[in-house]
Parts: C-alpha cells; sequence; structure tokens
C-alpha cells in the first residue's frame, strides 16, 4: 500500500526537477533523490556500489568506473554494452537488486560510501537504510530526456565529476537539438504512427518513448494508463494494435538475436497485422528500446537512428555508424563502441526493408 | 415436473456456448454492431460477395477474436470435464483438474523454455511435455502402493511441490523481463492465441473431451469404493488409468496454451452438480457446456473491462469464488 | 452353480486364511458365522475376486475362476460389502444401474433394456417407487435393499453378501434374509452370506460354514453341525442352545 501510494505520489509531482542538489560545506552534501528522500552523503563518494545499471552506465561516462565496488545482476548478466565500455567490470562483483535476495553481508564488507537503486524497488531502500546504514539514493530517468540529463548532473556532483557532467550534458543537448531541428520541417500530419514491441511481447508496449516523439514520430500507446503502477509500461490487446493502424512498428531488439522472443520477420509474417500500414510497406524495424532504462550514449544514437527511418530525407551526410562510434568514443572514450554493439547486435540488418 | 425442468436446462446449458461465441465475435475493443457480423462472415466466405469490410475487421475477427474464442470455448469445455472426471475418480468432490501436478509441471516448463531454452522450444511444447511428466511421475512413484486413490492424491502433491520448487528456481535466475512474460504465462491468458497454436491443442482436448463424455456412465462406477468395482466388472486400474491419462492430456493441452487457469475444474462441476444431481451421465457433458461459457464470459470481460489485459486466471478466481460462496449458501446444499 | 473351494490360502502381515475342502451349493443360502477377525470377510473378499488368491483354488461348476477376466467373472460372482463409501449422491435407480457395469464397455452408457433389469431387481426387493429418491437419505436398512438389488441387477449366478443385517433393527433383518431365501428359491442363486447373527443364520440357512482362526471349524445343515460343543468352540464361550416355539435361541 505504502508502495502504491509514494509512486502515485511521485508520479503527481511531475516532472519539474525531482532532484537537487544542496551543499553545505565541503565535507557533506545533501542530495533529493526519484523518491524525494533527502540524503545525506559525506564528501566525495570514493566506493560507489551501484544497483540500478542506467546509473552505473552514467558513472562510467564521468569516467568514475575505477570507484565502483559491486554492481547488479542485471548489468553483468544482460548488457551488451559493459564489457565494451568497461572492460574490468567483468570482475566487480555482483549483488542483486531485489530485497528478498540481497547479500546484505556482501555489501558490507564492500563497504560502499554510497548506494545507488532503482526507485521502483522501494523495499529495497527500506531494507538497505535499515540494514546497512549507508547513503542509498533512488535515481531513474523514468523514460524522460530531462530526468536523464537531471541525473548526470546530479551524480556528477556526488562524484565530484561536474565538468564531465556538464560537458556530456551539453553534448547530449545540443545533439538532441540538432534532431529536432532536422525534422521540424516536418508537418503534424505526416508524422509516423508508432507501434513499439517492447519486453519481449506483442502486446507490451511503453506509453511514454522520447527517442520516438523527438525523432518525429507519435507513440500509439502514449498516454495510455500503465498497467504496472510506478512503471512506463503497458500491455494493450493484439485487437488494440489492429484498431491503431501503426505506420511503423518498432520492435525491441536488445536481445540478443537468437533469444528475441519477438522478431521482426515474425511480425512479418504474422497474418493477424496483414492490414497493418507498417507490414504492408515493410516499415518493421528493430530499436534498441528500454533496457534497464538507458544508456545515454546508446539513446542518443537510437534517437538519430530512429530520425532517418522516419524521415530519411531529413538525414545528414555522416551516416549512422561513423556517427554512432564517434557517440560513443566521446562518451565513453572507446573506439569503435558502436560498431561492436552492432556486431553483437546485427544491426546492419536494422533498417534493411 | 422436475424432469421437465431439467431438459430445458439441459437444452439450454447446451446451446449457451454456441450463442455466446456468436455474441462475443461482436465484443471487443473494435466495434462491430451485430448486424455488420453477418456481412463479415459472408464476405469472408465469398470476399466477391462486397468490398465494404475492411482487411483490419476481418482480421480482428477471423484471426483474433475468433481463435481466441474457440481456445475459450475448449479450454474451459476441457478444464470441466477433466475437473469432473477426477472428482468421480477420487470420490472427492474437492478435487481438481490440477491435483496430479500439472499446473506447477506446465509452469516449470514454460518457465524452462521463456527463461533459459528460448526459441529452441517453444513455451507452449515445453509446458505440455513437463505437465504429461508430472502426472507421469505421480503414476509412477505411486503405483507401488495399496490404496491407490490416496497415494495418488498424495503423490500429486508432492509432485507439484517439487516442480514449485524448480519453479522458483529458474524465477531466480531470470532477468526481469523473462520474468515478465513468465508472470502472465502463470496467471493465464487467451490473448495469444494464434490458429497455429490451436492446430495442435485443439484436436488434442477435441478428442480428450468427447472420449471422457463417452466413459460418464462409466464414472459413476469408478466413484464406488475399487472393491465394489472390481467385483462389479470394472478393470479398476486400467480404466482409472485411462481417465487419468485423458483427464492429462486434455488439462496439459489446455494449460500448454492458455496458461494456468484455475478454479473452473472445480467450481464448475460443483455447480452442474447441484443443478442436475451427481450422475456423471448428465454431469459431464453438461460441465463441458457451462465451462465453455464460463470462459468465454470470463474472456469477454477481460476484453473490455480495461485498455490492458487482466489476467483470466485472476478473474475466475476473483469472481468464481464468492459466486460459487452464494449459490452454496442459497440452496444449503453440498455435493451430497 | 456350485463353488468348489480347494486348498484357499491367503495371508497378509499375521494372519492366514486356509481353507482345504469346502462346496457351496448352488440354489441355497450358506451362511458363514464366527468370530471377529475369524477370516469371514476375507474369505468372502476372496471368493468375490477382490482379494488376489496366489494358488488357483475356486471352480464354479467344474471351471476355474482364475481364467476368468474381471468382466466374466463380475457376469458369474457379484459382491456386497459391508461398508460403503459414498462421496457422491446418487438416486436409487442409478445406483442399482451401476451393477449393470459387467455388460457394457467403458464408453457405452446403459440401454433401456438395462434400465429395465434395474427396476425389475428394485421391484424384487420391494423397492418399486424409490428410483428417485435420494440413496443418501434412506435409512440403513432400505440401503442394504437397494444394494441387494444392485447385485441382483448384475444378474450373477452366486451372490456374495457380507454382514447384510448388521446394524439393521428387527424388521429389516428379517426383510433382508427372506429375501436371501426367495433369492434362493425364486431365483436360483447361490447366496452366501456372513452373519454375526446366530438365530437368523440358523433359521435362514440351508447350510452353516463355522470359521475360527481362519480356518474351517465345521460345515454342514444347522441341524446336523450344530451343537454346544462346536459353538463353545468357535465362539470361546459357553453357549447353551434353546428351542422355543419351534425356534432356535442361543444363550449366552
Amino acid at each position: 500500500m505504502i508502495r502504491a501510494f509514494l509512486i502515485l505520489l511521485f508520479l503527481a509531482l511531475g516532472s519539474p526537477p525531482l532532484f537537487c542538489l544542496q551543499s553545505s560545506g565541503s565535507t557533506s552534501q545533501r542530495v533529493t533523490d526519484s523518491l524525494g528522500r533527502r540524503v545525506v552523503l559525506s564528501a566525495r563518494a570514493e566506493k560507489i556500489l551501484s544497483l540500478q545499471p542506467e546509473i552505473t552506465r552514467i558513472v562510467i561516462a564521468l569516467g568514475a568506473g575505477e570507484r565502483l565496488v559491486g554492481v547488479d545482476y542485471f548489468i553483468l548478466k544482460h548488457d551488451h554494452l559493459f564489457p565494451t565500455i568497461f572492460p574490468g567490470g567483468r570482475k566487480l562483483p555482483a549483488v542483486s537488486n531485489t530485497p528478498e535476495d540481497m547479500n546484505f553481508e556482501m555489501v558490507m564488507k564492500l563497504d560502499p560510501d554510497i548506494i545507488f537503486v532503482s526507485p521502483t524497488e522501494l523495499q529495497m531502500v527500506d531494507s538497505l537504510q535499515s540494514k546497512v546504514r549507508r547513503p542509498v539514493v533512488a535515481l531513474a530517468s523514468m523514460g524522460s530526456f530531462d530526468k536523464l540529463l537531471e541525473e548526470i548532473k546530479l551524480v556528477g556532483r556526488v562524484l565530484g565529476r561536474e565538468k564531465r557532467a556538464a560537458e556530456l550534458v551539453g553534448d547530449f543537448q545540443s545533439r538532441v537539438e540538432a534532431v529536432r531541428k532536422s525534422v521540424s520541417s516536418v508537418l503534424p500530419g505526416k508524422k509516423p504512427r508508432v507501434y513499439m514491441s517492447f519486453w519481449g511481447s506483442l502486446t507490451r508496449t511503453p506509453v511514454t518513448y522520447e527517442p520516438v516523439d523527438i525523432a518525429g514520430g507519435i507513440n500509439c500507446a502514449e498516454g495510455i494508463l500503465p498497467a504496472y503502477l510506478g512503471t512506463i509500461a503497458t500491455v494493450v490487446q493484439l485487437e488494440q494494435i489492429v484498431i491503431w493502424q501503426p505506420d511503423v512498428f518498432l520492435v525491441q531488439g536488445n536481445y540478443p538475436p537468437r533469444e528475441r522472443p519477438v522478431t521482426v520477420e515474425g511480425v512479418l509474417l504474422d497474418k493477424r497485422f496483414g492490414s497493418l500500414p507498417a507490414v504492408r510497406n515493410r516499415k518493421v524495424f528493430y530499436t534498441f528500446g528500454y533496457w534497464y532504462w538507458w544508456d545515454p550514449a546508446e539513446v542518443l544514437v537510437e534517437t538519430l537512428y530512429l530520425a532517418r527511418l522516419f524521415h530519411p530525407e531529413a538525414a545528414g551526410p555522416v551516416s549512422l555508424e561513423t556517427e554512432g562510434n564517434e557517440i560513443f568514443k566521446k562518451y565513453y572514450g572507446i573506439e569503435g563502441g558502436f560498431s561492436s554493439l552492432c556486431r553483437v547486435l546485427e544491426c546492419g540488418r536494422w533498417d534493411e526493408k | 415436473m422436475k424432469n421437465k425442468k431439467a431438459k430445458v436446462l439441459a437444452v439450454v446449458l447446451f446451446l449457451l456456448p454456441f450463442i455466446l461465441t456468436l455474441a462475443s465475435l461482436s465484443i471487443g475493443r473494435f466495434h462491430i454492431p451485430p448486424k455488420d457480423l453477418g456481412r463479415t462472415i459472408i464476405q469472408a466466405i465469398s470476399p466477391s460477395a462486397g468490398p465494404e469490410v475492411s482487411a483490419a475487421a476481418r482480421d480482428i475477427l477471423f484471426r483474433i477474436r475468433l481463435p481466441r474464442l474457440l481456445l475459450a470455448l475448449m479450454a474451459g469445455a476441457a478444464l470441466s470435464v477433466s475437473g469432473a472426471s477426477l472428482q468421480a475418480l477420487f470420490k472427492n468432490p474437492l478435487v481438481n483438474e490440477y491435483i496430479l501436478g500439472i499446473s506447477f509441471g506446465a509452469a516449470f516448463g514454460a518457465a524452462l523454455s521463456l527463461v533459459f531454452l528460448g526459441k529452441n522450444f517453444p513455451a507452449q511444447a515445453a509446458a505440455f511435455i513437463f505437465a504429461l511428466g508430472a502426472v507421469l511421475a505421480v503414476l509412477l512413484i505411486s503405483g507401488r502402493f495399496e490404496s491407490h486413490t490416496v497415494s495418488l492424491l498424495l503423490t500429486g502433491v508432492i509432485v507439484s511441490a517439487f516442480f514449485q520448487a524448480l519453479l522458483s528456481l529458474v524465477e531466480f535466475f531470470a532477468s526481469p523481463y523473462a520474468l515478465q512474460s513468465l508472470f502472465f504465462w502463470l496467471m493465464g491468458s487467451l490473448s495469444l492465441a494464434t490458429w497455429k497454436d490451436l492446430s495442435i491443442s485443439l484436436p488434442v482436448m477435441a478428442v480428450g473431451v468427447a472420449a471422457l463424455i463417452l466413459m460418464r456412465w462409466r464414472l459413476n462406477v469408478l466413484s464406488l469404493s475399487e472393491e465394489e468395482a472390481k467385483s462389479m466388472g470394472v478393470n479398476v486400474r486400467r480404466e482409472k488409468l485411462l481417465v487419468i491419462l485423458l483427464t492429462s492430456m486434455i488439462t496439459a493441452a489446455a494449460t500448454a496454451v492458455a496458461g494456468v487457469i484455475g478454479w473452473i475444474g472445480l467450481i464448475v462441476p460443483h455447480l452442474v452438480r447441484m443443478m442436475v444431481g451427481a450422475d456423471n451421465r448428465k454431469v459431464v457433458p453438461l460441465s463441458a457446456a457451462l465451462g465453455a461459457s464460463v470462459l468465454i464470459i470470463a474472456d469477454d470481460i477481460t476484453r473490455v473491462a480495461a485498455t490492458f489485459e487482466i489476467p483470466i486466471g485472476i478473474l475466475t478466481s476473483l469472481i468464481g469464488i464468492p459466486f460459487f460462496i452464494i449459490l452454496l449458501r442459497r440452496s444449503g446444499k453440498v455435493w451430497l | 452353480m456350485s463353488i468348489e473351494v480347494r486348498g484357499l490360502f491367503f495371508g497378509y502381515e499375521d494372519f492366514r486364511l486356509s481353507v482345504e475342502d469346502l462346496c457351496f451349493e448352488g440354489r441355497k443360502v450358506t451362511s458363514i458365522v464366527g468370530r471377529n477377525g475369524a477370516g469371514k470377510s476375507t474369505f468372502l473378499k476372496c471368493l468375490a475376486g477382490v482379494l488376489p488368491v496366489p494358488k488357483p483354488s475356486l471352480f464354479l461348476d467344474g471351471r476355474n475362476l482364475a481364467s476368468l477376466r474381471v468382466r466374466e467373472r463380475a457376469k458369474l460372482i457379484s459382491y456386497v460389502p459391508q461398508e460403503l463409501v459414498l462421496a457422491f449422491n446418487y438416486s436409487v435407480l442409478d445406483f442399482v444401474l451401476m451393477g449393470r457395469a459387467a455388460f457394457l464397455s467403458p464408453f457405452s452408457v446403459p440401454s433401456r433394456e438395462d434400465l429395465g433389469t434395474a427396476a425389475e431387481a428394485l421391484q424384487f426387493v420391494g423397492l418399486e417407487g424409490f428410483e428417485k429418491r435420494d440413496f443418501s437419505r434412506l435409512s440403513s436398512g432400505e440401503r442394504r435393499l437397494v444394494l441387494i438389488a444392485r447385485t441382483l441387477a448384475q444378474s450373477a449366478e452366486i451372490l456374495l453378501l457380507d454382514e447384510p443385517t448388521t446394524f439393521l433393527d428387527p424388521k429389516h433383518e428379517v426383510e433382508v434374509m427372506n429375501l436371501c431365501r426367495k433369492l434362493a428359491l425364486d431365483k436360483g442363486k447361490t447366496v452366501i452370506v456372513t452373519l454375526h447373527n446366530l438365530e437368523m443364520a440358523i433359521k435362514y440357512s440351508d447350510a452353516m460354514v463355522f470359521m475360527k482362526e481362519g480356518r474351517v471349524v465345521a460345515s454342514g445343515r444347522p441341524d446336523e453341525v450344530l451343537n454346544t460343543d462346536l459353538l463353545e468352540q468357535v465362539y470361546d464361550i459357553p453357549m447353551s442352545i434353546v428351542t422355543y416355539d419351534g425356534k432356535k435361541i442361543i444363550l449366552r
């Protein structure tokens, strides 16, 4: 009950800055996280335990990767980027991110200065707080670019990497702005209606997906009540997809190719979707989608990719792969990061018609 | 006079599933008024009759709604007949169709497929195989005991518990995304039924249900003590095994495609017995009809209640149980 | 039709049943008497085929019973147990109808003929008009009669009844025993019953079998075999036999 109430409260508060930073003196900082909790942090966080993959990626992008003392199972087992952007990460110990099988003793042993968790795991916050007595900060972008950028800034302040954070935020904003401009001339009537099949099911779709919006598309499921409180996912009826008649059908491609529960081929061959414009015009593609929230570099590239899909005439001269690698280099300092991701996920085939 | 009333009731119950199926074709997000329904069906049979019905409407009717309704029909019948037959066999009206470990066997199979095996082994096949595997385990383990009936029930409970533990283990290793799919499967859903899924499971269920309906009188005799039945010329072990295999087959087939939908096999036969008495000549076929109707109605509700899909298993429990309690108190009778 | 028992052995845990040589004659009522635990019910169950006998030892008019399949055997021998398991409430007619199981395949439903046979059986035991009543609502006596009707519907030649008069009031006791005689005389059945009530046994049986500790101590016509020594041997207490009003009464 309390969980539901808090989540509702959180949603009701809307988008104004939900987390902010107040520094009182050089020895400690006070932080307000996604759940509205005020957390006091002492000095610069040297030992970071991150149980929220999105934050882990941000920490690495801020160049503080070597300060990580532990991560969660998802990023170690299921994340394709992690080994590329942070090769040493494989050796990090994994701590579960559900309170039921949480190894509190291991957490104590790691002795972190700060623990990042996902705000949807409310019980985690309470149990960690009471058992381990270390500062726990719940952060997630919840599918909003603004919140993602604020997150980067906050983590930057906490880790003493404000300059780097500002750099990344600026870069992100300018690239997003560029995309917005390139599709700004498109009339609202010409924006493609997009349906996304995420989370391995034809009927599970996000009620908000900003990359699609920025790339000049309209999310069919925009504004529907989420099926699970506190998340941004909903389950629609199959019929509803046919009623919507989407122009573009996106399938989540972050699953390794052989394990994809839903595939583009499958959708194209599915007789139930025969009447969809997306299927008739063969505009069924893969996209990255949420993968325990976002990776800032990946979602940036995704936005560029989607803009090209929806409005090929607005695409710039640079190839997506080149631009992608450039972004990855900026964020993670690695060469060919985007290309290697594409190899794993077989992205080369993604925008084949 | 009681006879006449019973006959009328029987006729109504038999016709109900078909009426409901037809009516349900026009229920859903996509509004198809009943008069257009007739036109659409004719148009599907001979497309030249008129191009007025959109491709979307046709797809929704015949590729989304119809398979779903047929699955509801058949699965409702299968689960109810299975429950009624097992109640007779185990001489216990509290037995349900999952008593021999089928629900957890199937759940484990589906989990295994969704979490580890992926596309190499579709969830339906894995669920079916492990469901039957669970029953086989129960038969083998309990085979050596004297009081076969009690030992079957007990072994069923144990095997269920075992698969439940295995299921928890698989859940532990699953990514949050695989868990979501599994969760929906565990609570029952008819939403993703395709003609391909039905092409195997529907005939299997139809054959099994038909066979059990043929055995309806025999179930009366099998509901007596083993001694009595044997002395009356019944090869108890063999026929019991036959009934168990048939019920397992149809329950596994239904569960493999629709997930775990509870309470139908327990409540529907009870309702029927309250209406027409315990003679299985009436109980078994009427359970099939009523079960089919109940599941179609439940599915209709899930389709119109909200934009998202409420798993049907939750609905059958939430509605079935209070309804049953009300009926019990009204009639003052239990099964006896 | 007569049953011959030759060398019947059955044992479990700490009990052994051993019947060397015994014959139950056709068209007669034979009662088996003895103390609790003497093996009467066990013997009856072996005759019925409910308990498996290791060696073939039962012969029906010369035919080895063990060679018969369950269905064939049921057409010849029927059995009414002492206790009833009742999970569902069937009507009286439906209950009696179950006796026709030996004549139907697992996938068949009783025919009109089967229904007729069942109705006739009910009539014979004096329960005409009881067809639609709930079995569970009947008195013990009426239930017993229904059970006998069921065995009658089974059309077997040999009827085995395990303690059919236990828990019945005197009126129903007499009714049941009269029925047994009627079955033997009018229908030519071989009726074998186990009884506790010695007086009933003496009055209504053509032959009696006395059992003790799994063995047959004596068998034959009541007036030939009955004496106080035998009674004391079988029941372990002194008893005396008194004749009053033409009926034999056993005093303990």
